[in-house]
């Protein structure tokens, strides 16, 4: 799939689809859904795609992985349910004023960091503290205007304008819960290594980068009963074809995948005996997704009639094809079918002659357009950059590809030094999630940070991001969210592949790792962007 | 003999000199702010005050080399920018891994490659030798991103032989360690066969043509103790040289092996690095590696007078 993944940590990668699918558990019973009694004990090893970069939510960039890694060790204030509506995690009770631009957070009571302190509101306050001055997530926070604590287990949080959504923005990167000991020595010694203290159903054990994580089991876990497993290792093995050996030769219990052929290689008859679960299906809010991403603030993409040419010169069922898995929708937009704010939009279909025109016409007045293409080294990426280019090398474009590493396409992003970029993202449960790629507020000029990283700049779309952020009316929410969605078909500053799907493979073994549940017994949402939950796994005999 | 290695003691400190330098500038040469090169753009203007104060940013170039330098003689590498793990601890865990993979492999290497080469050049262009050429040609075609996949396959998918991924420490449990990383070594195995048998049987083919093996032969001896006490010496000089240019490609060059087999030796840990842009770590790995290399070398021009001492009179 197209990688590079345009940091998911601003806004946290919450996410989007109901969480699971298909495939090949024992007969009757549901891929990742544990049969029988709970079994205690017992070490979970799972094979990740990736290593993270640390524990810190402030300053840490926590994609899929960082989330995985985050749930073991830590608990988010709020949650996401099976139904998408979200509800009280740390938190207990989270409601707001009649206009929506006040919210008060009530804490949960009797909850403990595993270094014996307790969770307070002044806790809280110090978490978004260091979280409104990281450059990382200062920007996820900036509709808040102010935090203030009513008493030792109550938080007040007063919004820059109403938002009826704000609590989903607590079950991100910013809704993480971390000890003061570890804000204070994050603070205090920037460099220096960081224990990370969590509320979670795990304690931090060791972290060897590349090699392994290793998180025991919390024995005064405020969930009563939680976890099952005594322990859990996660071990980054970035190959997918090994990872996948990995797992049929027993080396680890699960893995998770972002390449669609893992998908293909665990149905059927080749999965018999494993559970596979993943996002192809069930999105109930904004699924992530593949795309090209063109720079709206650079010659030759800042011209729309050039954007329209290459959306119109980009077969993307061809394109789809070298990706490989199983079959995927024709993408238009930003939402797929069945989801509320989806609807019709006038994005480009594949029209090589009419692309073929519009370069021609470009040629006419400036001379040939020459798109650098960029991407990362994956064998996948350059495989379908490459697919890419000779498509739009036959309707007259002269394209070059470059490619650069995943932390440098991220900077280039950020300081948009790019004309035409592959990229995935925007999996999230509500769209004002992704309010700030593509805000007029966020755009800043070529060489400077900007989040905005296409630099699309359109009012119409600033406007109905606002609408969908501050109205209480659903109606108008889905009116608004379908408005972005149209303006960017218009605008042309992506160009859509297919569904960023991700996928989960257990072993028999493993189980319960798809139906966790909040604590009040609502089911939660269970498989977010490849995110699971491991408080309520167990391992059968 | 003395004299010989004082020279070359003497050219390793003026290499290790140079490259000490040249990896101390690697963060000050590249464009910008070295404490945003060092933390990232999106660094806090705190995060960099307080960096600029470890290091000594602000201080003359030299003084930073020589604090730098200091700190290095007392195994401070630095630390990671992004997980914060000291660069020391990184060299301190992945080394053992490219260690153990270099000795295996090159093990295995001279324990197939050496009788191979022995036993074909005594009737060279035969059937068995024609068959042995070729086999290695074939080796030298398959890159160990070609291997790997094809040997977990094989045996550890079908056979479960071996595990597909997985690494304990030497130290941890020695025998669990060794099943680990038979597969890992196989795979960067064939190049180094192909490359030792083809040099030594050339070799031996021409010392054969010497007349003191001729005069070995005049006396009786039987052809065993001719190829091992009187060929298989003066023959090993290329092999020699092969195998300290190969040990020291390896160094840190096995990255594709460590990343297929999710092993987190140097190799990978410094192509993660340069991904990240995580410089002080590239910095550390760098100057370890190098230095490494030059000691490497040191050594192999020590058994180049073992195996001929006229090396020393040259």
């Amino acid at each position: 799939m197209l990688g590079a993944a345009a940091s998911t940590a601003l806004t946290g990668c919450s996410s989007s689809n109901s969480g699971s699918s298909s495939s090949t558990a024992a007969p009757g019973s549901k891929p990742g859904v544990g049969t029988g009694s709970p079994v205690r004990g017992g070490t979970l090893t799972v094979g990740t795609i990736a290593e993270i970069d640390g524990f810190y939510p402030p300053s840490n960039h926590w994609d899929t992985n960082g989330f995985i890694y985050a749930n073991a060790i830590y608990d988010p204030l709020m949650a996401v349910t099976a139904d998408g509506t979200v509800k009280p995690y740390l938190a207990k009770s989270m409601t707001s004023n009649s206009t929506y631009d006040t919210w008060t957070l009530t804490l949960r009571p009797g909850v403990k960091f595993n270094d014996g302190s307790a969770l307070t509101s002044a806790v809280v306050m110090a978490n978004y503290s260091a979280l409104k001055a990281s450059p990382l997530t200062g920007v996820a926070l900036n509709q808040v205007s102010s935090v203030t604590t009513l008493d030792d287990m109550t938080v007040v949080y007063t919004l820059t304008g109403p938002n009826p959504t704000f609590p989903a923005g607590l079950t991100t990167q910013v809704g993480y819960i971390v000890g003061e000991a570890m804000i204070q020595q994050a603070t205090s010694n920037p460099s220096a290594p960081l224990t990370p203290i969590g509320t979670g159903p795990f304690i931090y054990a060791q972290w060897q980068p590349n090699d392994h994580f290793t998180a025991t089991r919390n024995p005064n876990y405020w969930r009563s009963g939680l976890p099952y497993l005594d322990s859990i290792t996660f071990r980054p093995i970035p190959d997918t074809t090994q990872r996948e050996s990995t797992l049929r030769t027993g080396g680890v219990d699960m893995i998770e995948s972002v390449d669609p052929t893992t998908i293909t290689n665990f149905s059927g008859s080749a999965g018999t005996g494993f559970q596979l679960v993943d996002t192809s299906t069930g999105v109930i809010g904004q699924p992530s997704f593949a795309f090209i991403m063109l720079n709206t603030a650079v010659p030759p993409t800042n011209d729309l009639s050039i954007r329209q040419a290459l959306a119109k010169g980009l077969d993307q069922a061809a394109v789809q094809k070298v990706i490989g898995g199983p079959p995927a929708k024709p993408a238009t937009g930003m939402f797929l079918p069945g989801s509320p704010y989806y609807s019709e939009t006038d994005y480009p279909t594949y029209d090589p002659a009419g692309a073929k025109a519009l370069v021609g016409a470009y040629k006419a007045r400036h001379g040939t357009p020459t798109v650098n293409l960029l991407t990362i080294p994956d064998p996948l990426e350059i495989k379908v950059v490459q697919a890419v280019q000779q498509m739009w090398d036959q309707v007259g474009f002269d394209v070059t590809v470059s490619e650069v590493e995943q932390a440098t396409i991220i900077d280039d992003f950020v300081f948009g030094k790019f004309q035409a970029a592959t990229s995935y993202q925007f999996g999230a449960v509500n769209p004002d999630l992704n309010y700030v790629w593509w805000s007029t507020t966020t755009i800043s000029p070529i060489g400077q940070i900007g989040l905005n990283f296409t630099r699309v700049d359109d009012p119409t779309i600033e406007s109905a991001l606002l609408t969908g952020r501050h109205t209480t009316d659903q109606a108008t929410r889905v009116t608004a969210y379908q408005t972005v969605n149209e303006q960017l078909a218009k605008q042309l500053p992506y160009l859509w592949v297919e569904q960023y799907v991700f996928s989960e493979v257990g072993a028999g073994r493993v189980q319960n790792f798809n139906n966790p549940t909040l604590p009040d017994g609502t089911p939660q949402y269970a498989f977010d962007e490849g995110i699971f939950v491991p408080t309520q796994i167990w391992l059968a005999g | 003999m003395t004299k010989y290695f004082i020279k070359r003691f003497l050219q390793l400190v003026v290499v290790a000199f140079i490259i000490s330098v040249l990896v101390f500038l690697l963060v000050h040469l590249l464009p910008g702010d070295p404490s945003v090169t060092i933390l990232g753009p999106n660094d806090t203007a705190h995060n960099r005050a307080i960096l600029f104060k470890q290091l000594g940013l602000n201080k003359p170039l030299l003084q930073q080399y020589t604090t730098w330098l200091n700190a290095v003689f007392h195994g401070n590498l630095g630390q990671s920018y992004l997980n914060h793990e000291s660069v020391t601890h990184i060299v301190a865990t992945g080394a053992p891994i490219d260690i153990e993979l270099i000795v295996i492999s090159q093990v295995i290497a001279f324990a197939v490659a050496i009788p191979l080469a022995l036993i074909t050049s005594r009737r060279p262009n035969r059937a068995f030798d024609n068959v042995s050429t070729t086999t290695t040609f074939g080796l030298l075609a398959l890159p160990p991103f070609v291997i790997a996949p094809i040997m977990v396959a094989v045996f550890a998918v079908s056979l479960h032989w071996f595990p597909a991924t997985g690494y304990v420490p030497l130290t941890q449990d020695p025998a669990t360690n060794l099943h680990d990383m038979i597969l890992p070594s196989l795979a960067i195995t064939a190049g180094s066969i192909a490359v030792y048998y083809r040099l030594l049987r050339s070799d031996l083919i021409s010392t054969l043509q010497e007349d003191f093996i001729t005069m070995a032969r005049s006396k009786g001896l039987s052809n065993r103790r001719i190829m091992l006490r009187h060929a298989f010496r003066p023959s090993t000089f290329s092999l020699l040289a092969a195998a300290g240019v190969n040990i020291g490609a390896l160094l840190a060059g096995t990255f594709i092996v460590e990343y297929l087999f999710a092993l987190s030796g140097l190799g990978y840990s410094l192509v993660q690095a340069v991904q990240q842009r995580d410089y002080l770590v590239v910095q550390g790995i760098s100057l370890v590696v190098a230095i490494a290399y030059v000691v490497l070398q040191f050594i192999i021009d020590f058994l180049f007078t073992v195996v001929d001492p006229r090396v020393v009179r040259e």
